[in-house]
């Protein structure tokens, strides 16, 4: 197994609202490699975006706040973290690319000025090296004439370079965790291929682990190695790539993959969607959060919370479904059509115990 | 950008003539002549004065008459101090109301920047709350009421300060701060609100997570943009501290603009009503002008635009 | 987690039984669902300022319109053997840091040396007349122009501004530039040149300010009508052959509401203020009426022998101007969409 670089154990995030508190992510544990690229799959408000802004601690505080768990970078707990230690891991250690590449950069600065400041600011580079690397990373990223560029600024530029240009701006110090929040959704679809084309190329080149967030299974084939899928803040399935494709076993990840529309779906396969809303995390429900909108859902799902259980090494499923008194039941036609048998599930799903994935 | 500051300056000259021609046929409605407070006066007398003020002329001439003075930075004449031409007593008017203005705007802006970016940085903190109090109060007490208090509390009870002289530089304070209350205050609620969608942003978000200091995203990358927005209120501030000099500069005795043409009113001296009317429209129309050439020179998103957007 | 294995496998083989959540259940909402102005309002009751506001304006409404019925002083009736005499309330002249003891600056009780029987709750005048009675008839005649220009502004801003923004093309060009000339043009002179034309008198002060004050109101129900006219709900409602008034009224109009009255609630205290200042310098309501900015402008003339003069009806206007603001700033805060949670 390759080297761990992060480690999140049982993350709790909440915001104080005027309602209550919201809690959005309500005990998440998951890790990443050197060198992989992880996927996290939820519909909005999953608490996808807010995990991953956690790691960075960028939840704007008040009204968020990080309220229990780890967070594993290094032989230090980011969680716990002094602001001014973070800020040296920020941009340096871990980057990030968020959504909208069209309000992400500072309109009244110049592109080459916002690609410097986390060499100035980490590296210690003066400026003339800065403008250098700055220039270098135009390049790399794929940006022609990057020394008129460099000078220009943002609303000279489209939205996919937009997105380039924070491409670069992460990548600036060869961070070790790249952390891309839905990068491709507000680009168009010729745009996004590109865009992840080159995330992809630029992670092979830097040796760089990935984050990559989105509410696009589709995407994730593409990208990832392995797919955790998130629902009403807590990860409810989670393995390689394969597994959440070929082998799912979670009803929601049986729902998104039902509602995804692949060249392949034949003609008389008909894209199905999941019922209800997202849970609201005022009240998170009792028992199993999906239950309301599953129609697998068993009595003791309205009243316990489901444990997590193995189905291989890498596969982990939260769901009272592979409890041994469950019954059997049988996945909708989209996910069965796909089903692969996967060599290295065990014989029965193994409860886990203690800490999860 | 060179476009759209000919049309700027096509739209001012339009304004400019449109006042100065309303002025004109309004002042010819008033009630009232130079014969009005003069004493009793012989026909033969008072037909040498209205042929000195061109009175007797019609009134198309008279109309082209004013506007080529104009033109040539003529005002015509007063009717009260005898023969002393209206650009004249603006000039030895201005002096005054210049530096006040002018220390009431400095003092003003740096003060509301100040205030609205503590304010913003300190969201919902009790510095957050006390500042917005305060600024809400500044927008809310009438210049005049805070400069009576100021020469009451200050001057009266307190003797620190003169109660209305001009002579020395001490003696601009308290109607410097009498301007001033109104602009700070302003301007803190502006900044307050610009500073907090900022702040929101994500490019902010992006700057921390280059993992600039917090101090650093707020100097380098939130100011600067709130700024931008805030040039914009110059205008109607010049307006706010031109208006409030009219009392300010009664209420503490100082010899300047906004006396003078409270005085004229109260004496029905037309042509210096009229020419201080002007005058005042002058500076407003080019400061709004200079305002928007300004605006698209520290915008880069309007200066490389090419115009307006 | 605590929960052991074998706990979990022993768990009884009937919870696993099928139970699919009703159609009503997985529907639930969770919270009651709220329209617009039921949610604003919500939000506006949480804002502090926005219900002192609302108090303080309560307050001073209730003292305007029953305040000079109070007592039988009349705000006309002169008395010069009373003339200056001090606030006295006798319920409030224990409290020595109030300025209700009927004690001049130099604490000596004007009321015993005159031998004046009757109480003047806030003093008189130098012609000695009450000014509880003048002030809250003050009060009267500033709110009334206040909100006659905020009325006023209202009307023809929306016609102005609507007209302009749906019409668009030519018409819109045209009414633009001619408001661009208006904007351009420094108000208080206008307001200044209006009053000498023609007498100081209510009418002609809020006439006064609503020449150049309805622009503000224009441009902003034509920047919200633009906005809002290309929006996929104004389309959707067009291609499904709404007409045009019913676009206006219920698709238009509604939606263009927030802002239009938070501008109104602006409006009140700048017209409140504008009067007042008028009043100040000279070009107020005429003798004997008066406005509070009159019995400011008066109270001034003798602020360093009888600051109460001055001071009630500045705390008064000041009190009004707070509390429109305050309620202004609320309801913008409560009226703007993008605070809605």
């Amino acid at each position: 197994m390759s080297k761990r670089i992060l480690e999140v154990n049982n993350l709790h995030v909440s915001f104080n609202t005027h309602g209550g508190e919201v809690k959005a992510v309500r005990g998440v544990d998951f890790h990443l490699d050197k060198g992989e690229t992880l996927a996290i799959v939820g519909e909005s408000g999953s608490g996808k975006s807010v995990t991953t802004k956690a790691l960075m601690r960028l939840i704007p505080n008040p009204p968020g706040f990080i309220k229990g768990g780890e967070i594993h970078f290094e032989g230090k707990d980011l969680a716990k973290l002094p602001e001014k230690q973070m800020e040296k891991i920020r941009g340096k250690d871990i980057s990030m690319i968020f959504q909208d590449p069209m309000t992400s950069l500072n309109p009244t600065m110049t592109i080459g000025k916002q690609i410097m400041e986390p060499l100035v600011k980490h590296q210690n580079m003066n400026k003339n090296d800065a403008r250098k690397r700055a220039i270098e990373l135009l390049k790399l990223v794929g940006l022609p004439s990057p020394e008129t560029r460099f000078k220009q600024y943002p609303h000279q530029f489209s939205g996919g370079q937009r997105q380039r240009v924070v491409i670069a701006i992460a990548l600036a110090c060869n961070p070790k965790i790249l952390i891309a929040d839905e990068p491709t959704t507000a680009l168009d679809v010729t745009i996004q291929a590109q865009i992840l084309e080159l995330m992809k190329d630029l992670q092979t080149k830097i040796e760089t682990s990935i984050i990559f967030i989105t509410h696009d299974l589709g995407v994730v084939a593409n990208v990832a190695d392995r797919v955790a899928v998130m629902y009403g803040g807590q990860i409810v399935e989670s393995g390689t790539v394969d597994e959440i494709f070929y082998d799912p076993r979670h009803p929601y990840t049986w729902g998104l993959i039902g509602s995804m529309p692949t060249t392949d779906t034949e003609g008389e396969a008909e894209l199905v969607a999941i019922p209800g809303t997202p849970p609201d995390l005022l009240n998170p429900p009792k028992g199993d959060a999906f239950a309301l909108r599953s129609e697998y859902a068993m009595k003791i799902d309205f009243e316990q919370e489901p444990p997590y259980y193995k189905v291989s090494d890498t596969h982990f499923v939260k769901s009272w479904l592979m409890h041994p008194s469950a019954p059997q039941v049988e996945p909708p036609e989209a996910v069965k059509v796909r089903h692969r048998k996967m060599p290295s599930n065990y014989a029965e799903p193994v409860l886990v115990e203690g800490v999860r994935a | 950008m060179v476009r759209y500051t000919i049309q700027r300056l096509v739209y001012m000259i339009i304004t400019l003539l449109i006042i100065a021609t309303a002025t004109f046929f309004l002042m010819k409605l008033l009630p009232g002549s130079p014969l009005t407070n003069q004493e009793r006066l012989s026909p033969e007398q008072q037909q040498i004065i209205l042929d000195k003020y061109g009175l007797n002329d019609p009134l198309p001439v008279q109309y082209v008459k004013y506007m080529t003075g104009l033109a040539q930075g003529d005002l015509g004449l007063s009717f009260q101090y005898d023969n002393r031409p209206v650009t004249q007593i603006i000039g030895d008017r201005i002096g005054p109301s210049a530096l006040l203005g002018f220390q009431a705007m400095v003092l003003g802006a740096i003060l509301g920047i100040l205030v609205g970016i503590i304010a913003a940085i300190k969201h919902n903190t009790w510095l957050d709350y006390g500042s917005t109090i305060l600024a809400v109060l500044g927008i809310s007490i009438p210049s005049f009421v805070f400069a009576a208090l100021l020469q009451y509390y200050v001057g009266v009870k307190l003797e620190w300060l003169p109660v209305a002289l001009w002579g020395e530089y001490k003696h601009t304070i308290l109607p410097t701060l009498a301007l001033t209350v109104g602009v700070v205050a302003t301007i803190a609620r502006f900044m307050r609100t610009e500073m907090l969608e900022i702040l929101n942003s994500d490019y902010i978000l992006l700057a921390k997570a280059k993992g600039i200091s917090k101090v650093g995203t707020v100097v380098k990358h939130a100011v600067r943009n709130a700024m931008i927005p805030i040039v914009t209120i110059l205008g109607p501030m010049t307006v706010a501290v031109m208006t409030g000099s009219l009392v300010v500069e009664r209420i503490f005795a100082v010899p300047g603009l906004g006396e003078q043409f409270v005085l004229s009113i109260n004496t029905n001296d037309y042509t210096v009503i009229m020419g201080i009317t002007l005058f005042f429209s002058v500076l407003f129309i080019a400061v709004i002008f200079l305002v928007d050439i300004l605006y698209g020179i520290i915008d880069p998103r309007i200066r490389l635009a090419g115009g307006k957007k | 987690m605590e929960t052991n294995k074998s706990k979990i496998d022993q768990l009884s083989p009937d919870l696993f039984q099928q139970r699919k959540a009703g159609e009503d259940e997985a529907e639930k909402i969770e919270r009651p669902s709220l329209n617009f102005w039921q949610d604003a309002w919500i939000r506006l009751r949480k804002s502090k300022g926005a219900i002192v506001g609302i108090i303080i304006t309560a307050i001073i409404m209730f003292f305007a319109i029953f305040g000079p019925s109070m007592n039988d002083h009349k705000f006309s009736d002169q008395n010069i053997r009373h003339a200056k005499l001090p606030p006295k309330i006798e319920a409030l002249s224990g409290i020595s840091w109030l300025p209700f003891d009927g004690k001049d600056a130099d604490g000596f009780d004007v009321y015993e040396s005159r031998q004046v029987e009757v109480n003047y709750w806030f003093g008189t005048d130098d012609l000695g007349r009450d000014l509880w009675t003048r002030t809250w008839s003050g009060t009267r005649i500033s709110l009334y122009i206040g909100i006659l220009a905020a009325i006023i502004d209202f009307i023809i801003g929306i016609s102005y501004g609507g007209i302009s923004a749906y019409y668009g093309g030519r018409v819109d060009d045209v009414m633009q530039r001619i408001i661009e000339i208006l904007v351009g043009i420094p108000n208080l002179i206008v307001v200044i040149l209006f009053i000498l034309i023609f007498e100081p008198g209510i009418f002609s002060i809020t006439m006064a300010m609503v020449i150049t004050g309805w622009t503000g109101m224009a441009r902003i129900v034509r920047g919200q009508v633009l906005q809002l006219k290309n929006q996929e709900f104004v389309l959707a409602s067009r291609t499904l052959g709404a007409s045009s008034n019913r676009l206006i009224f219920k698709h238009l109009l509604p939606n263009v509401m927030g802002p239009v009255i938070i501008t109104t609630m602006f409006t009140v205290p700048a017209a409140i203020y504008t009067e007042a200042f008028l009043s100040f310098i000279g070009l107020g309501i005429a003798p004997p009426r008066a406005s509070l900015g009159s019995l400011v402008n008066d109270g001034y003339r003798s602020i360093q022998s009888f600051p109460y003069m001055m001071f009630v009806p500045s705390v008064v206007i000041s009190l009004i101007i707070l509390s429109f603001n305050l309620m202004a700033d609320g309801l913008r805060d409560a009226l703007d969409p993008k605070m809605r949670k």
